[in-house]
């Protein structure tokens, strides 16, 4: 029912959203950071909500995208366009190679390879010197995107505020156009009853290498965004926390909810910009949202919500019109 | 004379990274659990132990026991919070469940402990002698006792003794354990309650040997990973063996090739085992 009302309430959706930094009084530098970090988790997303299986070298893909953003920028002066380029390859070829060796692995085994994966390249991004060792890149230019005559790029947060938007509904729509694909049809089935899709003629591997390798660049994007913003790029982007912010992102709300991570993202950074208790409380806190969201709430807050809505509200059928409605 | 200085090291780092890796053997080869907040509870424990003897003045033996015993709370903690995933075994959840635990304990110790990096003094770290050229402090010995120690105690419990009978029951089959009037809970209770205690001794042991901050831990579960899936999950006498071989390589590595990139090419190696052989770390052959 909501479905079909969902595209025209989108429009007016995303305008009042792409306005609401500036009617807060100028906290683009929050949403940006927001619009990044959702970006970053949809890659994540797909692997975990379609895949069912759980990465934790996403990390990874973001980081290789950021540093490809930030040793491109700042040792050939390339602009944002080439850096683009180069952290969508980055991403992308470090997945393929890691989805082809994980190919047979599955659930906890294919998680700890994952993380294996991560821990390897945090050492080396700390010891490498080609990559800035434990000092990392920075000075990176501000973004600059030659088109033609028209000079575009962004200097601020205020002017980055557009692109990450504009990213992140290029992230949604993929997302979407993604779950109603063949290959997003075939990943659920390869989730939900591998043995049927193997009798369905359905090459398992295949599709798990090719939802793996799809949802890189994702991440690899966002990293390339993040470098921009941040004008650093260091090992620091191995740290536990993104990887936490990323699962809890994607856990807290619900899964297979095509807006989800980012509520969930918005959520976590919300928290952390507008309502900070210092670093180590806001620590406490999403590790503690990450526990209750798996541990205490199968279902996510989606989840608390259809049940307290179902208790509650049972002959009000309006209550449905949560933003979330649509898959 | 250096390559004997650093066998003698290896051998001590290897019993270290065998007792950081006890907890794990029968988590995960027991009672097919996992937690990837070990290395954070190895870093309270060591915050735990140091404030134990450098804040409250109590000799190093009590503030080991001090340590352990807040090993145990939070295993048990944890257990409580993941009983429905771990009665589900969703192993894949209680991962991510255990991360989110350690990302919380490390804000609560930078809340607790602060963020300076602190140097825990033990009275053995005073004593060294040379052995063979080589010099060790009592500390690097009680390492390895204590290591040996506790894999000769494991080996004879959970090998040979009913206790470990049970707890593979319960791993096999819960639902069959429960039938046959084994409380399963307890059971899950007191593995995750030896998980917590066992890290926690091993942090109290090891620790001294390096300075002591809030973003420790990260090695040790790396190390962790390797010794228990090398060594061959449950083997406890394997564990042993991957522990010690892994301290020597490490030794060696580090002191002839490059110390920074040592655990990295243990977890390489790691990386390669599993991919070849990813049945040896088979839970149920091929997942679910």
């Amino acid at each position: 029912m909501a479905g079909r009302l969902a595209p025209f309430l989108a429009v007016p959706l995303a305008i009042l959203v792409f306005l609401l930094p500036g009617w807060l009084g100028g906290v683009h530098g929050a949403f940006t950071v927001i619009a990044i970090m959702a970006i970053a988790a949809y890659g994540l997303d797909i692997v975990v909500s379609d895949l069912g299986e759980v990465s934790l070298a996403h990390t990874v893909f973001f980081a290789a995208g950021a540093y490809a953003t930030g040793l491109l920028a700042t040792r050939l002066g390339a602009n944002g366009w080439l850096t683009l380029a180069g952290a969508l390859a980055a991403g992308t070829l470090i997945a393929l190679v890691l989805g082809l060796i994980t190919l047979a692995l599955r659930e906890f085994v294919f998680s700890l390879v994952t993380y294996a994966a991560t821990v390897v390249a945090a050492a080396v991004a700390h010891n490498w010197d080609v990559l800035g060792g434990s000092d990392g890149v920075s000075g990176i230019p501000t973004l600059d995107l030659p088109l033609g005559p028209l000079r575009l790029g962004a200097t601020n947060d205020v002017q980055l505020w557009p692109f990450a938007f504009g990213l992140l509904l290029l992230t949604l729509y993929a997302v979407r156009q993604f779950r109603r694909s063949r290959l997003g049809a075939m990943a659920m089935m390869v989730h939900l009853n591998p043995r049927l899709a193997t009798m369905s003629g359905i090459d398992v591997r295949r599709v798990r290498l090719g939802v793996f390798v799809l949802s890189a660049p994702f991440s690899a994007v966002a990293g390339w965004l993040y470098a921009y913003q941040r004008a650093y790029v260091g090992p620091d982007l191995f740290e536990t926390y993104f990887l936490v912010l990323m699962l809890t992102a994607v856990v807290l709300v619900g899964r297979r909810r095509l807006l989800a991570p980012l509520i969930g993202t918005a959520l976590i950074i919300g928290q952390e910009r507008f309502l900070s208790f210092g670093g180590d409380i806001n620590a406490i806190i999403l590790g503690g949202a990450l526990v209750l969201a798996l541990a205490v709430l199968p279902g996510g807050l989606d989840g608390l919500f259809r049940r307290a809505f179902a208790r509650t509200a049972q002959p009000a059928p309006h209550s449905d019109r949560r933003p979330v409605a649509q898959s | 004379m250096n390559l004997v200085q650093q066998l003698i090291n290896g051998i001590v780092l290897g019993h270290g990274y065998a007792l950081i890796a006890v907890g794990w053997t029968v988590l995960l080869g027991v009672a097919r659990l996992v937690n990837f907040g070990h290395g954070q509870i190895y870093m309270l424990a060591a915050f735990v132990t140091w404030w134990a003897v450098a804040g409250l003045g109590l000799p190093y033996p009590v503030a080991i026991l001090a340590a352990m015993l807040a090993g145990v709370l939070i295993g048990l903690l944890m257990q409580a919070a993941m009983l429905r995933l771990t009665f589900a075994q969703d192993l894949v959840s209680i991962m991510i469940v255990t991360l989110g635990f350690g990302h919380m304990m490390r804000g609560i110790a930078g809340l607790v402990f602060g963020g300076h990096p602190q140097v825990l003094e033990t009275p053995l770290s005073y004593i060294d002698f040379e052995i063979a050229g080589a010099w060790v402090t009592a500390q690097d010995l009680a390492v390895v006792l204590v290591g040996i120690a506790a894999f000769a105690l494991l080996h004879f419990g959970l090998e040979r003794g009913t206790l470990g009978r049970t707890a593979r029951m319960v791993a096999e089959d819960p639902k069959l354990a429960q039938l046959a009037g084994i409380d399963v809970k307890r059971v899950y209770f007191a593995v995750f309650a030896f998980e917590g205690a066992a890290v926690a001794l091993a942090a109290a042991m090891v620790a001294p040997r390096t300075p002591i901050l809030t973003s420790i831990g990260f090695e040790e579960v790396i190390v962790t990973f390797v010794v228990v899936v090398l060594g061959g999950i449950g083997s406890v006498a394997g564990s042993y063996a991957a522990g010690l071989g892994l301290g020597i390589f490490t030794a060696l590595f580090g002191g002839f090739v490059s110390p920074a990139y040592a655990t990295t090419a243990a977890f390489g190696v790691l990386i390669v085992v599993l991919v070849l052989r990813p049945s040896g770390l088979a839970m149920r052959a091929g997942g679910r």
